[in-house]
């Protein structure tokens, strides 16, 4: 078994990138937006950690609902990829719209739970 | 106007007979009934009865043969005590019997029960009913070879001068008694698991019960301390019981006879006796030791009127005025440990009430966390007092919908950060129709 170097690992992450260079625009601004989402989320949890969990339903809330928009777009972003062999019937329009209407439920029921 | 003027007199003629019955307001008996074998016993016994009568109680002598003697007529019962001096009775006259004692007692009324050696299978039924069982041998007498009481003649050991009284100021007054306490008769035991029934006067431990005539054959059936002499019970109600094994006991004879206990140089010229049942005479006759609870009150902190309903977590003050009968009047008990409780199921919380010395006891707390239908309780059962037990129930709920606390400084990371997903979905929207 060949061992791994430093090399390799250098070799691995410039496979990668010149990989997701090829990734179109669109999927490229959906993995913006879930790292935006992951990001805030793990912020939260670490304010909950400092601060403590007393509003505990405000904290659950504030933390799914980055989580659920992370989800959702993820969803989204694994429908309206062409290369995805799964979905190809379905329309990208309609993919969209499904995306739109569980964002506006996520988000009604966050409102409501947020206290 | 002839009417109003009617009922005016009825009343006030019929008031010294409300005023002297027995109530919850002056809870001292008044009308005693004492059943005697013999008259003698009225004259020999006369210095307890002589006791009594001073104190206000109103005696009425009955043979226990007598065919018209009656504890009740029309359902109301005639006396507030019934005092049985008749240790030899086979059965009562009129229509007084076992049954119709256990309901006398059972209704809160009080009694004294005299047994002596050869006690009846009837009075022995009505002790055990009460609680204390005599030495089913009937010739049998408590026997005390180092603790007898020293006579000119030698005799059989067994007129006993028993000092081992019970240590408790309510039923045997705060005064010391000094001087033993002469008994001469039968013993009987209470059951150790009777919480009610309590030895007051118990023998010395060197003490038996057998038939001082005949040859001692086999070990006696009672012996030492567990021989009681003289016993209380306080029933549930509050109706309290005395049973002495000897009517000798109450005798002038026994009052006024000096004393002097065997192995001991001190010679008392007046045996304990009268102290002793003057004394008790007043617990047994509720003269002392009656509590009283008026005036239950809880409110929240900051209010003054009784809320039907609490919410999790206020802060509530409770108060009760707590009195004790002094045979006279009403005084305010004072006590460092009358407790109460929050109770559903459990006590949730148990805080001892604080007192102003003037009978009021207060205390506040914080409801708990928790939800459902509590009590506030007040079980206070000492030893000698009648009992307390206050209970009044109130419903804890929860906060309301509208009572959470909102905008915490604390959530406001929360708040913006689900805002900002809400504002990013948007932008997002945006860039991801319009891009291309």
């Amino acid at each position: 078994m060949a061992r791994s170097t430093s090399r390799d690992a250098e070799a691995l992450f410039h496979s990668l990138r010149s990989a997701y260079v090829a990734t179109p625009s669109s999927l490229k601004i959906i993995d913006l937006y879930v790292g935006f989402a992951v990001f805030t989320a793990v912020i939260q949890v670490v304010y909950m950690a400092v601060v403590g969990s007393f509003p505990f339903n405000s904290f659950l809330s504030g933390v799914l609902s980055c989580v659920g928009t992370a989800v959702l777009a993820v969803c989204l972003r694994i429908q309206v990829n062409k290369e995805n062999k799964e979905f190809k019937d379905l329309p990208p329009e309609r993919a969209f719209a499904d995306f739109v209407l569980c964002n506006l439920v996520l988000h009604l029921v966050i409102m409501n739970f947020l206290g | 106007m002839a009417k109003s003027l009617l009922y005016i007199t009825l009343t006030i003629s019929l008031l010294p007979f409300l005023a002297i019955s027995f109530s919850p307001e002056s809870p001292t008996d008044r009308r005693v009934l004492v059943l005697l074998d013999d008259f003698a016993v009225k004259s020999s016994h006369s210095l307890f009865f002589d006791s009594l009568k001073s104190r206000g109680f109103e005696l009425e002598f009955k043979l226990v043969e007598d065919p018209n003697i009656g504890l009740q007529r029309y359902g109301q019962y005639l006396y507030d005590a019934l005092v049985l001096f008749c240790p030899s009775v086979e059965r009562f006259g009129g229509s007084i019997n076992v049954a119709s004692i256990a309901d006398f007692v059972d209704s809160g009324h009080d009694l004294i029960i005299a047994a002596d050696t050869n006690a009846s299978d009837l009075i022995r039924e009505i002790s055990t009913e009460s609680g204390v069982d005599f030495d089913e041998n009937a010739a049998a007498m408590v026997i005390d070879h180092t603790g007898y009481a020293v006579s000119n003649t030698e005799g059989d050991h067994t007129l006993i001068a028993s000092d081992d009284l019970i240590k408790s100021d309510v039923i045997l007054g705060s005064k010391n008694i000094e001087a033993p306490v002469l008994f001469q008769g039968i013993g009987h035991s209470v059951n150790p698991a009777n919480s009610l029934a309590l030895q007051v006067l118990a023998a010395s431990p060197s003490a038996y019960s057998a038939n001082p005539l005949s040859k001692l054959s086999s070990p006696p059936s009672l012996t030492g301390s567990a021989i009681s002499l003289v016993s209380v019970i306080q029933a549930r109600n509050n109706a309290r019981i005395v049973v002495a094994g000897s009517l000798s006991m109450f005798s002038n004879r026994f009052f006024r006879s000096g004393v002097q206990k065997a192995g001991s140089s001190t010679k008392y010229e007046k045996s304990g006796n009268e102290e002793f049942f003057t004394e008790l005479s007043k617990w047994v006759f509720h003269e002392r030791g009656h509590l009283k609870a008026v005036n239950v009150r809880h409110h929240k902190v900051g209010e003054s009127d009784e809320p039907a309903m609490y919410r999790i977590n206020d802060d509530s003050d409770y108060s009760v005025e707590i009195y004790e009968w002094s045979g006279t009047s009403w005084e305010p008990f004072v006590a460092n440990d009358v407790q109460l409780q929050f109770y559903m199921m459990s006590p949730y919380v148990l805080k001892t009430l604080s007192t102003d010395k003037k009978g009021l006891y207060s205390t506040s707390f914080k409801v708990p966390d928790v939800y459902g239908v509590f009590q506030f309780k007040v079980e206070y059962q000492r030893l000698g007092y009648t009992s307390l037990s206050l209970s009044k129930q109130i419903p804890v709920r929860p906060f309301r919908h509208n009572e959470y606390e909102r905008f915490l400084p604390a959530a406001y990371p929360y708040y913006g950060a689900s805002f900002s997903m809400m504002v990013g979905f948007f932008i997002f929207t945006v860039v991801h129709l319009y891009s291309k």
